[in-house]
């Protein structure tokens, strides 16, 4: 067996890649397939005020339509918990699914969306953060009070820490401050979202899936769909690439809601442009950094601001504000940092993972503040690194202990592929032992 | 979408006849590469759709110092083209930048031209060369300057049953050069394209084309630029304020691709680097 | 209203029935069960649908189906000889040219058009020639590699 470890093997599935015959989810067409096509707002944010699909309903070719009062269990999803499958009254971003149409094929269902009969009250929608969280701001959760995410009820912030913040700032000879931001990305894989939905010969929903994660998924649809578990068959493991996309329900709710009530096989895929229109995206993270250091490098103090734009719906924002927390003082000893984190709603499509999640938006304005730093107080960029890198022992804002910490090793490797000489004292170094220039860490204040 | 009627007519008369008998209705389809993206996304519902195909207007010819070049050429063939790439680099320069192999294959100038893109790669090189567009409709035939084509954003003078039938092209002289910039070298559509044709005589610029790709709602010939160059000695403060001028003839606009501010500031930086090129400055 | 269409696909005739809107994608997919080609954006932006007509890659995205009358389509299924793979695919499939294979199908076909063409294309044909073929799983160097490979002769027929 260990023969094989360093070697390149070709997949195992590789042959069916290479000769088309594995079978994604849109390569599923079953006898007597209908498909689905679906009414998205065409606004950013306002009321449905009148809904009639009788005139879809009519199309010929046309086998029904589905909207809010069709969903059989719980009319809500994410993993905040907080997105309907069709959205009964208020629309929250442009693109949020209303109601859908299922025909003997495309062409026919998007007859029918076309004849949908709807009136929506337009109301004025807000994409900024910090605009949305100006006291006057439009609310995009029509029945609370501000646009900020909840995480316990009256907990709008998540705090981390490690030490006392302005002890650190007490000791230090230089303070740095700096506003860091990244934007919005869309995974764009290949494969759009798809899904197809049957039921099964023992009367179970089975639902081929392009999903990365089928166990967050299963739950979610089993509620939305007034099934216990054991009456969903669940099929994926093929992916036409995730990337972090493919983590939330995109497809297979509308699919098995159609299926459940029609009793026939469904697809519903979405076109490219919806996908990069209106699935969710990498949101924006905006970070404020205040950084304590000793004239001779050391960093003793991280304060750190974040925001994340979290989109019309929750998903895995407050979580991904939480982890962002966790990596945005980077590999580095700082024995006291407080990180204030908060989720902010926006009338725009929902955030969601995406690779490296949370991660490198707060390492890449880590990175950006240590050279802010090494400008202003004239330390060496490298040995600004090398001296804070983590060092095994090391804890970091969460409090775990570090362990095989490989910093200064990356570093080093880095520095020798790009040609860059580093000085003997830095070569010197390595991950298990302490910098000379290190003090002790303050007390953990639990 | 299901009551669509098809067309493959294999002689002009009949395709003319079929796009005045259905008129809005019709959809003219060549390569399809503009109109099938239109189709798969609802955005058009034709009641008929004329192949224009099988009419046989695939050719690149020399005919009396001229190049006659068939609308239905596709941008491969133009590109394999002897006689284009001898007579007309800029052409291929153009083409090869303009989407990827397989849009090539199957993509036509005619369609390139009709379609009336301001984006249009093909058309800033057809236009500092003076090219005419043959246009064939049920009552006949009519020759019309390229420049007077364009209407607006994918607006033309084309009345009901008229296409393209042949691009004209005279052998003029001088130095041409052509350059684009987009989001990535392939496949993408330009931000701002320049093309020029300059006739020097010594350091003297004795004649001169200046022509811009998605800075107006048309592409755009640039008199104004092109007059500042007639008759004057060329070097780096004229090319600056020739670009200057080309630019002040232009309407960008905001869009994903770029901001106007963008294509101001990249449209004057091509139209400097493709003057001094076609006029083998160096600069 | 449909029309007859008659063409040959990896070496049959087929004779079936076409709608003037259906492209050669949905045909091939929906009616003929023939699933290789992908829908990745169905406007020729991805490379995943690209076929051959008459040995030229085209997106079959953007083809409308009845336009391939009498003409010469090749997809992905055709290019294995039984389970004798074709050197492209077993340097793919060797090399690990992709990661989720969703743009495989594409690739693969531009490949065989470009050494079809030029059985010895620089690093630099190479990459023109593939710039419209998306991976956005970044296979792309492999990719390259495996093209090198077959036109170097180390995967022979």
């Amino acid at each position: 067996m260990t023969e094989y470890v360093g070697m390149s093997m070709p997949r195992y599935d590789g042959v069916g890649q290479a000769t088309g015959r594995t079978k994604y989810v849109d390569d599923f067409v079953l006898p007597g397939m209908v498909y689905v096509k679906v009414l998205r707002s065409p606004v950013h944010k306002g009321v449905i005020r009148h809904l009639d699909l009788s005139a879809a309903e009519n199309t010929p070719g046309v086998v029904g339509v589905l909207s809010a009062e069709d969903v059989p269990g719980v009319n809500l999803y994410g993993a905040g918990g907080d997105q309907p499958v069709f959205t009964p009254e208020h629309i929250r971003y442009k693109g949020e699914l209303i109601a859908a149409v299922v025909g003997v094929d495309e062409d026919t269902a998007m007859e029918g969306v076309e004849k949908i009969d709807i009136q929506i009250e337009e109301q004025t929608p807000v994409f900024d953060m910090f605009e949305a969280m100006k006291p006057d701001a439009p609310l995009v959760r029509p029945d609370s009070e501000s646009n900020l995410w909840e995480y316990e009820p009256g907990q709008t912030t998540r705090v981390m820490y490690i030490g006392d913040v302005e002890e650190g700032f007490a000791q230090a000879e230089h303070i740095v401050e700096g506003r860091y931001q990244t934007g919005e990305q869309d995974h764009a894989p290949l494969e759009p979202h798809a899904s197809v939905a049957y039921l099964d010969e023992a009367e179970r929903l089975a639902i081929h899936t392009v999903s990365q994660c089928l166990y967050f998924q299963l739950g979610q649809l089993a509620a939305i769909f007034g099934l216990p578990m054991s009456k969903i068959r669940y099929i994926g493991g093929t992916v036409g690439g995730g990337f972090g996309g493919k983590n939330h329900i995109h497809a297979d709710h509308v699919a098995g809601i159609a299926a459940l009530k029609f009793g026939r096989p469904v697809k519903y895929r979405e076109t490219r442009r919806e996908d990069l229109q209106y699935s969710t995206k990498r949101g924006v993270f905006i970070l404020d950094y205040k950084t304590g250091v000793r004239d001779d490098g050391t960093l003793v103090a991280n304060h750190i601001k974040l925001w994340h734009d979290s989109g019309a719906y929750g998903g895995f924002s407050p979580y991904g504000g939480e982890k962002c927390s966790m990596f945005a003082s980077g590999p580095y000893h700082i024995p006291n940092i407080r990180t204030e984190a908060q989720t902010i709603l926006t009338n725009k499509a929902g955030s969601s993972s995406m690779r490296g999640f949370t991660i490198m938006n707060g390492q890449f304005p880590m990175e950006m503040q240590l050279h802010k730093i090494a400008e202003e107080t004239g330390i060496d960029p490298w040995e600004l690194r090398f001296i804070n890198a983590w060092r095994d022992g090391d804890k970091g804002v969460s409090r775990y202990t570090v362990r095989g910490a490989g910093a200064i090793e990356a570093m080093k490797k880095a520095a020798d592929l790009a040609g860059i000489e580093l000085p003997e004292h830095l070569l010197a170094m390595d991950s298990r032992t302490p910098p000379p220039q290190r003090g002790e860490a303050a007390d953990v204040v639990d | 979408m299901k009551d669509v009627r098809y067309f493959a007519p294999t002689e002009m008369a009949e395709a003319t006849q079929l796009l005045a008998r259905y008129g809005d209705g019709a959809a003219v389809l060549a390569g399809g590469t503009d109109l099938v993206p239109q189709l798969n996304y609802y955005e058009r519902h034709p009641e008929a759709i004329v192949f224009i195909g099988n009419l046989n207007l695939g050719y690149v010819k020399e005919d009396d110092s001229k190049l006659v070049i068939g609308a239905g050429t596709t941008l491969a063939e133009l590109l394999a083209s002897d006689l284009v790439v001898a007579h007309f680099g800029i052409l291929a320069d153009a083409i090869s930048e303009l989407g990827t192999v397989a849009i090539r294959t199957t993509a036509t100038i005619g369609g390139n031209i009709a379609n009336a893109s301001p984006a249009a790669d093909t058309v800033p090189p057809l236009l500092v060369m003076d090219a005419d567009l043959v246009l064939v409709g049920p009552d006949g035939e009519r020759t019309v300057a390229l420049q007077d084509f364009f209407t607006g954003p994918g607006e033309t003078i084309l009345d009901t049953g008229e296409l393209i039938s042949e691009i004209h092209v005279p052998l003029l002289n001088g130095g041409t050069s052509f350059k684009k910039v987009g989001m990535r070298k392939a496949q993408s559509c330009a931000i701002a394209a320049v093309a020029v044709r300059i006739e020097m005589d010594g350091d003297t610029c004795t004649d001169a084309r200046v022509a811009l790709g998605s800075m107006a709602p048309t592409p755009l010939r640039c008199t104004t630029a092109e007059d500042l160059l007639k008759g004057e000695t060329l070097d780096a403060d004229l090319v600056a304020r020739c670009a200057e001028a080309a630019v002040g003839q232009t309407k960008p606009i905001d869009d994903q691709r770029a901001s106007a501010w963008y294509r101001i500031k990249a449209g004057k930086a091509l139209i400097a680097k493709a003057l001094s090129e076609a006029a083998g400055l160096g600069m | 209203m449909k029309e007859t269409l008659s063409f040959v696909l990896n070496g049959s005739p087929v004779d079936v029935l076409a709608a003037p809107t259906e492209t050669l994608l949905d045909l091939l997919r929906e009616q003929l069960g023939v699933t290789g080609p992908k829908r990745g954006c169905d406007e020729g932006d991805c490379g995943t649908c690209t076929v051959l007509l008459d040995g030229q890659p085209v997106r079959s995205c953007l083809t409308i189906a009845l336009t391939v009358a009498g003409k010469e389509i090749t997809t992905v299924e055709g290019l294995a000889d039984g389970r004798k793979l074709h050197p492209l695919q077993k340097a793919f499939h060797e090399r690990g040219a992709f990661q989720c294979g969703f743009c495989t199908p594409g690739m693969l076909m531009s490949a065989k058009a470009l050494l079809d063409g030029n059985p010895n294309p620089t690093r630099r044909e190479i990459v023109d020639h593939m710039s419209g073929n998306l991976c956005r799983c970044g296979s792309y160097e492999e990719v390259i590699e495996a093209i090198q490979a077959v036109a170097n002769g180390e995967y022979k027929e």
